[in-house]
């Protein structure tokens, strides 16, 4: 289906023609997204600045099409995806750090900033930006406020909405707000606050304005092997136990370091069961005084071939193998599906064993590689999409870790989002009063449902499986 | 008790969660307004209330629901006092980094709903960094949770931070989830009495790791907490060169207030506090954490003086606000200051939860 033609001469008119793009070929490359899903939108807008996202969402307003925001599509849980057409809102080419300011420690940024360019630009001023999704060198800020990403990092420094202090928004109806702002109290109800992690249903970004930190005088990482995957959730239960909170708690199971060192030479043991990644920052000499109780926690949790980054480059290439592992994982089998969920830190051993069951049972190769302090799993499915009938396989899979996952105490995503991936899933954890309530929030900032629709909250035209999966809800336990 | 002068018609104490929503649900059919009222420290927020039929006290509602020591997770019902909790959490090392002023007494739904935090914001952020569950009840008489019980969680609208600073404008918070902290390994408080106040605060600021919490008052006088390891604290008191702080002196400071008169709260950019703190009335009596950019204002505060401390704040991008003030004082000036651009969207919002204006009428924002 194409837009009507008033609709496309009025985007042109808008964002000139270079920067509209319907041809049927060239729309094929924004179907799809980091997430296993896809759909066509109707034509891609390439706004220069705020100014023509009003514009064109007063266009899109105007004729009823929906509108889905674009950062760099490294999504996963399908949020950029065009799922009802309409028009993808492809922002990279705002793209300009506007300001640091190295005494207030802040920076605002366009939208379509990528996370690693505002880490370095930040850097040369000897500050640095928390959150770090693994995806950092090409992901976008506005991206990141929109799904509310995490990291490695957000063990001890927390994630996105913890470091966003503003937003600029352009709402559904083409008006432009300022959420937010330097001061740490505001007047009224915190609508910063519910914008992000909204995932372009409630408005558009334009402009984010997020807190910077000054980087530590001293990082301690250290790499511990383990037997098992068991031995080595219990090691991270039993430093966070002990009372320290390290920067970064992130584990790799045997699977993923097979592929890792293969690719990297990390120097990860291939032979072990599980390897733990830990990192501290802070006082030169707290660093050392940590470290070294870590090392005793890790050692009485047998750990072996403990090995601590003897420099800079060392560090960068545990990381590397970390932040690279995914992709490493290409190795294995040509395509992954990269779940996310959050159990309470001490189910981890419970769930991982559910995970490599059910991957046994679906006879799929399952990498893991996570973040273990914050007990937010990532199980990789492995697969070859070349094979018939995969991918209902993969699906029921993760289908079936998510609810061992919820089943646990824990939630559907920690980072990645809901967006098309787990809304039908929705009903697992909030009854139905509940997601009325997120919905009376949608219907306040978007009562004709054109912002990103489809994601977030169950749709039962789309999954016809809702009402047998909506028979299970584990949210509502207060006691 | 009493409500900027009006005492209610009638005071509910309900026990459990069901009977807080029932309690909503009947007074709104009724048209009854409610006050939701927790320990009473924070009653003088708001512009007065255009009615007060019923006041729905929460503190019998005081269990703490679960204790994860590993997952370092807590939940609670909102009529647990602050310090009722911090004791339990004290039984496995950890604590809940919440310590607002006019205390002790403050429950937790009476923190949250009203947006209070005090000097360990510099380190640990606000509640709203570290509530990760909250269980509300509507006025249609729905009880409805957001967020969960783990740390990091992305699922959906974060309608905890909605309700928080909301006063009960939208709902009455009725439990809560918080990530808790591990007690540092060791701690020091240390103050001075300088020549020059705000220097000796951006050095403070500027060590290579700043203090937990760092509070400066009117009379001159600095409080530092100093958190870490053995021996990098050894180091940072080295480097600070003070002298050692009595050990109730965060507890007597927590206990600062209105003290029957007024109590102003500035909030501002912290680079801009130290402009509008000095623009201040001679004499004034203030304190403040000057890394966080907050500053409590009392005594016997003139309305043209509100107004221009408010006007210097609001013009550096911040507010006044007005946490207990005489009615008069409220009529004149209005608790809240100029209204923000968005009050269009969130009073649709006030709209879709509490149409009928059931809670607190008049009080809040919008």
């Amino acid at each position: 289906m194409a837009l009507p033609r008033t609709a496309l001469a009025d985007l042109r008119r808008i964002a000139g023609d270079r920067h509209v793009i319907d041809d049927a070929n060239d729309l094929r490359i924004f179907e799809r997204d980091g997430s296993i899903s896809g759909a066509l939108p109707e034509a891609v807008v390439l706004p220069a600045d705020r100014d023509e996202v009003v514009r064109v969402v007063q266009v899109a307003a105007r004729h009823g099409i929906p509108v889905v925001p674009r950062g760099a599509g490294t999504g996963l849980s399908g949020g950029a995806i065009t799922l009802r057409g309409g028009i993808a809102l492809q922002l990279s080419r705002m793209r300009r750090i506007l300001e640091i300011d190295p005494i207030a420690r802040t920076a605002v940024v366009e939208p379509g900033v990528v996370n690693a360019d505002l880490q370095q630009a930040a850097g040369r001023l000897g500050l640095f930006y928390a959150p770090d999704p693994s995806s950092q060198k090409a992901c976008t800020i506005g991206g990141n406020a929109a799904e509310n990403s995490g990291g490695p990092h957000c063990l001890y420094y927390g994630v996105t909405t913890n470091h966003v202090i503003g937003l600029e928004v352009v709402f559904a109806d083409g008006s432009v707000e300022w959420l937010g702002g330097d001061a740490p109290d505001r007047v009224g109800l915190d609508l910063l606050g519910v914008l992000v992690g909204s995932e372009g249903t409630l408005g558009t970004i334009t402009r984010v304005k997020v807190r910077l930190m000054k980087l530590p005088e001293s990082v301690v990482t250290l790499m511990a092997a383990f037997p098992t995957i068991e031995a080595a959730s219990l090691a991270v239960s039993d430093v966070i136990g002990h009372g320290i909170v390290p920067a970064a708690l992130e584990m790799m199971d045997q699977v993923t370091i097979g592929a890792v060192e293969a690719h990297y030479r990390a120097g990860y043991p291939t032979d072990a069961g599980a390897v733990l990644l830990v990192e501290v920052d802070g006082l030169q000499e707290s660093c050392g005084e940590l470290s070294a109780a870590i090392e005793r926690v890790l050692r009485a949790n047998e750990a072996t071939n403990l090995r601590t980054a003897a420099d800079a480059a060392e560090r960068e290439l545990l990381w590397a193998g970390r932040k690279g592992a995914i992709g490493a994982l290409g190795r294995i089998r040509p395509n992954y599906y990269l779940h996310d969920g959050v159990v309470p830190r001490t189910r981890l051993p419970d769930v991982l064993r559910r995970v490599t069951e059910i991957g046994d049972h679906y006879r799929l190769p399952v990498a893991n590689v996570f973040h273990a302090g914050d007990g937010n799993l990532h199980p990789n499915i492995l697969f070859d999409l070349r094979e018939a009938g995969i991918m209902s396989q993969v699906e029921a899979a993760g289908e079936e870790m998510l609810r061992a996952v919820v089943e646990l105490g824990g939630t559907l995503s920690g980072e990645h989002g809901i967006g098309i991936e787990k809304n039908a899933f929705m009903p697992w954890i909030y009854g139905p009063d509940d997601l009325e309530a997120m919905l009376r929030v949608k219907r306040v900032f978007d009562p004709a449902g054109l912002l990103n629709p489809g994601k977030i909250f169950p749709d039962p035209d789309r999954d016809p499986h809702l009402v047998v999966r909506a028979g299970f809800c584990a949210e509502a336990r207060w006691w | 008790m009493v409500v900027d002068g009006l005492t209610p018609g009638r005071v509910e104490r309900p026990s459990s969660a069901d009977q807080v929503a029932e309690a909503l649900r009947d007074a709104a059919e009724d048209g009854r307004s409610v006050v939701p009222v927790g320990g009473g420290r924070a009653l003088g927020i708001g512009d007065p209330p255009q009615r007060f039929d019923v006041a729905l006290e929460t503190r019998a509602l005081d269990r703490v629901l679960e204790l994860s020591q590993a997952d370092m997770t807590v939940s609670v019902e909102a009529g647990i006092t602050l310090e009722a909790l911090n004791a339990t959490l004290a039984q496995v090392g950890q604590f809940l980094p919440i310590d607002p002023f006019n205390a002790p007494g403050h429950t937790i739904g009476g923190v949250l709903a009203a947006g209070l935090s005090g000097p360990l914001r510099l380190r640990y952020g606000s509640p709203r960094d570290f509530v990760i569950g909250l269980r509300v009840a509507l006025p249609d008489g729905r009880l409805v949770s957001s967020g969960g019980r783990v740390v990091k969680n992305v699922s959906g609208y974060d309608l905890n931070k909605l309700h928080q600073g909301a006063l009960g404008s939208l709902g009455v918070i009725v439990a809560a989830s918080f990530k808790v902290f591990p007690r540092p390994l060791h701690e020091v408080s240390v103050e001075t009495r300088p020549d020059d106040p705000w220097a000796e605060v951006a050095r403070a600021l500027a060590l290579p790791q700043p203090p937990v919490a760092l509070e400066l008052a009117s009379d001159g006088r600095l409080l530092a907490r100093l958190a870490g390891t053995a021996d990098g604290v050894r180091r940072l008191v080295a480097e600070l060169d003070w002298t050692a702080a009595a050990p109730d002196a965060w507890e007597d400071h927590s206990r600062r207030s209105g003290d029957g008169a007024a109590w102003a709260r500035i909030s501002v950019p912290p680079v801009a506090l130290r402009g509008v703190v000095d623009a201040l009335p001679e004499g004034a009596i203030w304190w403040a954490s000057p890394g966080v950019g907050v500053a409590h204002w009392t005594g016997d505060l003139d309305a043209d003086a509100v107004r221009a401390a408010r006007s210097s704040a609001e013009r550096a991008g911040g507010s006044l606000v007005l946490l207990a003030a005489p009615v008069e004082l409220k009529r004149a000036v209005g608790a809240w200051g100029t209204r923000p651009s968005t009050a269009a969207w969130m009073t649709r919002i006030r709209d879709a939860f509490d149409p009928k204006r059931t809670l607190s009428p008049g009080r809040y924002v919008v």
